[in-house]
């Protein structure tokens, strides 16, 4: 078996990266159209680092932010990193086994959302000296910080109960489609197995 | 179709600058402001980023993408201006709640700062077309491959939308609720996600036959369509804007 960290790329993974994107943008298109609390922006990313690894999860995790925030919100450039850590953070623990059942999929999630949260707190703080702009992560902030508690913690309090609850659901949903995926789409991205010759 | 950009074709000198310029000028801007935390300074940045946008007569069409961030600048400004832990002096009560000066100073910076981040993206992204700045990255070296990766996004989202369209009004018509209370929307997510995903991840197989086809992952140089664009003022600028660039990071660290 080759290394998952194999920076030759096949065509169907480099294409797989696209498709993505458009995937991350359905959910949070869904999300909204259906009125749910949660972001679920992040499906895409997890699915294909699921389908191909962690440096393409990496990779799609960037474009993404770069490509949304060209078309739609030019503050998501800043959270380029953070989609980059959710596809490696998945993409390497998917690869050490951590999705054969629904429970070790739980885990996953909850690992990937406070990753994400420990990587955007810094973000926070430096852009926005803390806020994220959601209301129910903001409020906390809010009322930590008038308890007298340090602007680190508070960043991060709010940061974890935005990230982790959407990242469970993320990776929950994208669990659930990844087991349903007939096996010829999910050989095809794999490449660290070897073809046999007859 | 094609609304997956903010690009708003003008007549102007903005609009025939070169977009590594463009880039260039966009980071500049964006650090400018961070490593500076004079108010002055900062809004000083900001309106020489609006002089750009008005001169390249795309000046309306920011308003919009600030206010996508409008929630972002509120939070901000309510809990920085109540909240901020070197609160000491009280600007001035409203009813019971007191607003103190400390906090109100810094949520005005964040908030000049983001806008200031919003219009520099803006600089670029209104008045560059997206397949003219990665022909320009292209140029400069960009991995041909990687730069079809990146167009590629802005082509296939609007196909996955009008798929996605499709697939709900099918899943309607077998009867699937998609209104109702949270878990019955909850749970409408995957019959109506679930299709379309494998429908995409399906047709990357054939998008990556169709590649290699055509060479692809052929070695050598590659030819351009389009023949190149000549863009003006494309040194001088990015000479000036170093300058700039430099002359105020010395000014910060030495006053």
């Amino acid at each position: 078996m080759k290394s998952m960290w194999s920076l030759k790329l096949s065509t169907a993974a480099l294409v797989l990266i696209p498709a993505a994107i458009g995937i991350n943008y359905l959910g949070k298109l869904f999300a909204s159209l259906l009125k749910l609390p949660l972001w679920v922006d992040s499906i895409g990313t997890v699915l294909a680092s699921m389908l191909a690894g962690p440096i393409v999860g990496a990779i799609a995790g960037i474009v993404n932010n770069v490509v949304y925030g060209f078309t739609t919100d030019p503050v998501s450039f800043v959270y380029a990193i953070t989609s980059a850590v959710i596809g490696l953070v998945t993409g390497i623990m998917a690869y050490k086994g951590w999705i054969s059942n629904i429970g070790k999929a739980i885990v996953l999630g909850l690992a990937v959302g406070f990753i994400a949260a420990t990587v955007s707190t810094p973000l926070n703080i430096i852009f926005w000296e803390g806020t994220t702009g959601n209301i129910w992560g903001d409020a906390l902030f809010a009322t930590m910080l008038a308890q007298d508690m340090p602007l680190w913690l508070a960043s991060f309090a709010d940061s974890i109960v935005v990230d982790v609850p959407d990242k469970v659901v993320t990776v929950l949903l994208s669990f659930l489609i990844f087991k349903g995926l007939p096996k010829n789409v999910k050989n095809m991205y794999d490449n660290t197995g070897e073809i046999e010759r007859i | 179709m094609n609304n997956m950009t903010l690009y708003v074709k003008k007549d102007s000198p903005v609009h025939l600058v070169d977009p590594l310029t463009k880039l260039l000028f966009t980071f500049f801007s964006i650090t400018l402001t961070y490593i500076v935390s004079n108010h002055l300074a900062v809004l000083l940045i900001l309106l020489c980023t609006f002089t750009i946008l008005v001169a390249g007569k795309v000046f309306k069409y920011i308003l919009p993408v600030i206010g996508v961030s409008f929630l972002l600048i509120l939070s901000i400004i309510i809990v920085q201006g109540f909240f901020h832990p070197d609160r000491e002096t009280l600007l001035f009560e409203v009813g019971p709640i007191p607003i103190y000066k400390e906090g109100f100073s810094i949520a005005f910076l964040i908030t000049l700062r983001v806008v200031n981040m919003v219009s520099a993206f803006g600089v670029l992204i209104l008045t560059t077309k997206p397949d003219d700045l990665v022909n320009a990255l292209l140029r400069k070296g960009l991995s041909p491959r990687f730069g079809y990766v990146l167009l590629s996004v802005l082509q296939i989202i609007p196909q996955m939308i009008a798929l996605t369209g499709k697939i709900t009004d099918a899943q309607r018509a077998r009867g699937m609720e998609t209104e109702g209370g949270l878990w019955l929307r909850f749970k409408s997510f995957i019959p109506l996600l679930g299709p379309v995903i494998l429908n995409s991840l399906n047709e990357t197989r054939e998008r990556s036959i169709a590649l290699e086809i055509r060479g692809f992952n052929a070695k050598g140089p590659r030819t351009y369509l389009h023949k190149h664009e000549t863009y003006r003022y494309g040194l001088h600028l990015k000479i000036l804007l170093t300058v700039i660039f430099v002359a105020v990071v010395v000014w910060r660290f030495v006053s």
